[in-house]
């Protein structure tokens, strides 16, 4: 009982990661119907940069949120307003859009690569290894602080697409561009935002999973995916639904470990990933569009 | 007359949703058959039952006594009932021929002399010279003709057209009209027809049928659906009908329904009769 | 009497025949040495792996970024039977390719139920769950030490002419398959799915042939790759830079056209070649930049600069040109990309 109790806290804190990933690759795909393949790329971009920030200036990866959110961002609005908007849009747009993607994660692993080589980095401080304890329970402190940032900025997140104009703005544009530009919306600019948030929420993703994990270059390929399951489990854009997969992802892992040899449980994800896909291509809670 | 198709209490439930509901269907051999009805009346979900596309929640479809429904779109096809789409949807990587071809190759898995017949088809189409181009280049009302060619290819008995007239100028809708007339004199096809545009309706059809939230609420003679008072009503929403019943008129003044019958049933105002939008260019749709 | 179907066209079959007359006297009139020859056999497979890949990718508009699954799988079953059975090893070969196919089948037949972008990302998962369950399956690859085969003396300069009769059944099958009715059909369905299951077309069926077909092909070459390199390990054979080289030939040379993924396979080959040697720290990122650049300036990769030159100096109709230019682009169908065949909404 004891085990189980500590698999459920676990899983639920590991959650609070795995939906703000998700989320960011949910609402790219809900308002310019692109997959960001490169979502990999700057989830492990985010994680270098509060290593570097930590490692170089001593500067405390929480506190270096604030960087890391901005540095992903301008770096989305980059991507898309240098390459993906070049792309035609439609089914065509999608697969070149995938492919371009996939090249600029390949060059980011690359460069990657080249700064800081392709050795394992961790992010180390003083309370890394510290924990709460709390109805028997021992928690550790960084894995509490990174599900409280989640729930956090998901929370911001949702205040800001149902409560502001501009957020009301990338609700419509989802649901329907043409008829956004017929009312004046700037469209484009709502592309580039959503984008910009999106890849956000990837590097913001990185630097909490670097607090918490290893990582290297490749970092962030296996997040994709998981992003993708959750995304696809969840439905689109809705953060309950994001909320809801992720946790589910988030228990079917931790409770695997029971179940599978070690090095099976990485390959849990992907065969999750291909159910989700074949049993609910809409999503357990059915189709819906950012709310 | 002998029955060619019949549907028998074919519904359709989408979650809480009934899109069409224990709807019964015969249509005679040579006949054509109209079905009209307001915006989400469960015109197109009846449609793609009957091709096959979405498997019924209750009922069944016939062709002949064979049951062809709830199955795949391609054994509908081989039994010989196919469909076209409101919006066209041509294969937009084919030539006009090739698009064509595919019907003629697959609709009855039959490759050989498939060129010769797809031509045939596409010169009943007027759309013989048109044969080396992608179908981007057309207009709309030739991209509609596209896409009746690519059905008659799979040499179907029962053709089902999906607002094949509505959104092109005047001109193109009496040349697709007098079209799918010779469908059904040359070819000997029988036709079920959804169409918005109302006079073609009134005077393509033989019979028509009015579904009005999946429900089937009237059925005859063109003449007589349009001065059916559940069909009035459909068209002018319940409101407007209740509130004719429920003014208290001068002392014998005509039935509200017949008092509120319009000689002829108005167009659902989101779907323009070509008349009132005499234009729409070649992009009309995408 | 007619021998050949219609839709063969004489001079394509003419130029495959001289094409490869002039590859089976090559290495005589050039009087190649050993470390070239093995160069060009080594070429000759991956043009075959690069179609094979290109009859999902191009023909289909489904592009996979787990192909390395099959190449994997097919080497290492040819090459456990090559020890443990001592077949000849083009039957090897072929056994390899069958158990490929049938895997491909497995994880294929669900997902590609599956359009475009969720697909491909399915695809990558099927890639990376395939890749670590073999990395630790050492009973059969051996596990991270990999495995040796036996060294036969000469195989290698004769696995040069098995490399081109490869090669030319594989450009046969890439022609046929677009070309043929099946071809056409194919088309369709890259074009409009549910369109295609409306006229007759049965999309899951000849789909999950045209991935049997590519994955027993790329099994082949998997296993084609164990016999030329007498050493394999699963990181290598199943990783996951493997699937996107297939990616990348095709890519570079073309998707979707019938030819251009051979010129691909023909051009990374040469690349890697340089840039391992003289860059080893950054050929991904090279990788990453060509596909950049080929995607935003021409889609078609050589092809597209060729149908462009062609455009330019009038060598072709400019209507035949646009015909080919479209079926091998993505088509433009309505369907979400997202949406299922023939689903309710």
């Amino acid at each position: 009982m004891q085990r189980f109790t500590e698999l459920v806290v676990a899983a639920v804190l590991l959650a609070g990661l795995y939906a703000t990933m998700a989320y960011g690759l949910g609402l790219i795909y809900g308002v310019l119907r692109v997959v960001n393949l490169n979502h990999g790329g700057i989830i492990m971009a985010g994680a270098y940069i509060g290593w570097l920030l930590h490692e170089k200036f001593g500067i405390d990866p929480y506190l270096s949120i604030p960087v890391v959110v901005a540095v992903s961002f301008v770096l989305g609005i980059a991507i898309y307003r240098g390459l993906v908007r070049h792309l035609p849009r439609g089914p065509a747009g999608a697969v070149q859009s995938l492919l371009l993607l996939f090249g600029v994660w390949l060059v980011l692993r690359n460069a990657a690569y080249l700064l800081f080589t392709g050795n394992d980095q961790t992010i180390r401080t003083e309370y890394s290894t510290r924990s709460l304890a709390a109805f028997g329970l021992a928690v550790s402190v960084n894995r509490v602080a990174v599900f409280g940032i989640a729930v956090l900025t998901l929370v911001v997140l949702h205040l800001f697409l149902t409560r502001t104009f501009t957020g009301k703005a990338i609700r419509a544009v989802a649901q329907n561009a043409d008829s956004c530009t017929l009312v004046g919306v700037d469209v484009e600019r709502i592309y580039s935002l959503t984008f910009g948030i999106g890849t956000a929420l990837a590097g913001l993703a990185g630097l909490l999973g670097a607090s918490l994990f290893s990582f290297n270059p490749s970092y962030g390929s296996g997040d994709l995916l998981k992003s993708f399951v959750i995304v696809v489990l969840g439905g689109l854009g809705s953060v309950m639904g994001t909320a809801v997969a992720a946790l589910i992802l988030a228990l079917v892992e931790v409770f695997a470990i029971l179940a599978l040899p070690a090095y099976l449980t990485g390959a849990v994800g992907f065969v999750l990933l291909v159910l989700v896909l074949v049993l609910r291509p809409g999503g357990l809670f059915g189709q819906r569009v950012l709310g | 007359m002998t029955v060619i198709l019949r549907a028998e209490n074919l519904s359709k439930r989408f979650g809480g949703l009934k899109a069409v509901d224990a709807v019964e269907l015969e249509l005679n051999d040579g006949e054509i058959l109209g079905v009209i009805g307001p915006n989400g009346a469960g015109k197109t979900t009846l449609f793609s039952m009957i091709a096959g596309s979405i498997p019924p929640t209750t009922g069944r479809v016939l062709l002949e006594g064979n049951v062809i429904s709830g199955g795949s779109p391609r054994r509908a096809v081989r039994a010989g009932v196919v469909r076209t789409h409101q919006i066209v949807r041509p294969f937009q990587n084919l030539t006009v021929l090739e698009n064509v071809m595919v019907g003629a190759i697959y609709g009855k898995a039959r490759p050989l002399g498939a060129r010769e017949r797809a031509l045939e088809v596409l010169d009943f189409c007027s759309l013989r010279d048109r044969a080396p181009q992608l179908p981007g280049g057309l207009t709309l009302a030739g991209r509609k003709r596209l896409e009746l060619a690519r059905a008659l290819a799979t040499e179907p008995r029962v053709l089902l057209l999906d607002e094949v007239i509505a959104g092109v100028n005047p001109a193109e809708a009496l040349h697709m009209a007098d079209l799918i007339r010779s469908v059904r004199e040359k070819r000997g096809l029988s036709i079920i027809l959804i169409e918005h545009v109302m006079p073609a309706v009134m005077r393509l059809s033989d019979r028509v049928i009015v579904l009005d939230a999946g429900k089937k609420i009237a059925e005859g003679k063109p003449q007589q659906v349009v001065k059916d008072s559940r069909v009035i009503a459909a068209y002018l929403g319940e409101s407007a009908s209740a509130a004719a019943s429920a003014q208290p008129g001068p002392a014998g003044s005509p039935t509200p329904t017949s008092g509120a019958a319009p000689a002829s049933l108005p167009t659902p105002p989101a779907n323009p009769t070509p008349a009132s939008i005499p234009k729409k260019g070649p992009g009309g749709h995408q | 009497m007619k021998l050949l179907p219609h839709w063969v066209s004489r001079p394509a079959l003419v130029a495959l025949l001289a094409a490869l007359v002039v590859g089976a006297v090559l290495p005589k009139v050039l009087g190649l040495s050993v470390y070239s020859q093995n160069q060009v056999t080594e070429t000759f497979l991956f043009v075959a792996a690069a179609l094979a890949w290109n009859w999902m990718g191009g023909y289909l508009g489904q592009v996979s970024f787990g192909h390395s699954a099959m190449f994997g799988l097919g080497g290492f079953i040819s090459a456990r039977l090559l020890l443990a059975l001592h077949l000849p090893f083009w039957l090897a070969w072929i056994v390899g390719g069958l158990v490929a196919a049938a895997y491909a089948l497995v994880w294929g037949h669900p997902t590609l139920r599956l359009r475009g972008p969720y697909f491909s990302i399915a695809t990558i998962g099927v890639g990376e769950a395939t890749r670590l369950v073999m990395t630790y399956w050492e009973d059969l690859t051996g596990g991270s030490s990999g495995l040796s085969l036996p060294i036969t003396p000469g195989l290698k300069s004769e696995l040069y002419w098995w490399a081109l009769a490869l090669m030319a059944l594989v450009i046969a099958a890439s022609y046929s398959l677009r070309k043929s009715t099946f071809g056409l059909g194919l088309l369709a369905i890259k074009s409009d799915v549910d369109a295609a299951a409306d006229v007759g077309i049965s999309p899951t069926l000849m789909q999950d042939i045209v991935l049997l077909l590519s994955g027993f092909t790329v099994g082949v070459c998997g296993a084609f790759y164990a016999s030329y390199q007498n050493f394999i390990e699963p990181g290598d054979m199943f990783g996951f830079d493997r699937s996107i080289s297939f990616v990348l030939m095709a890519v570079i040379g073309g998707v979707g056209t019938i030819i251009g993924p051979a010129l691909g396979a023909v051009v990374f080959v040469m690349l890697r070649q340089y840039l391992i040697g003289s860059y080893p720290q950054l050929y991904l990122g090279i990788y990453g930049l060509l596909l950049i650049v080929v995607i935003l300036f021409e889609p078609l990769g050589m092809m597209g600069l060729f149908f462009r030159i062609a455009r330019r100096f009038g060598l072709m109709r400019p209507e035949v040109e646009a015909t080919l230019e479209a079926k091998a682009a993505v088509g433009g169908g309505a369907a979400d990309p997202g949406a299922r065949q023939g689903g309710a909404p």
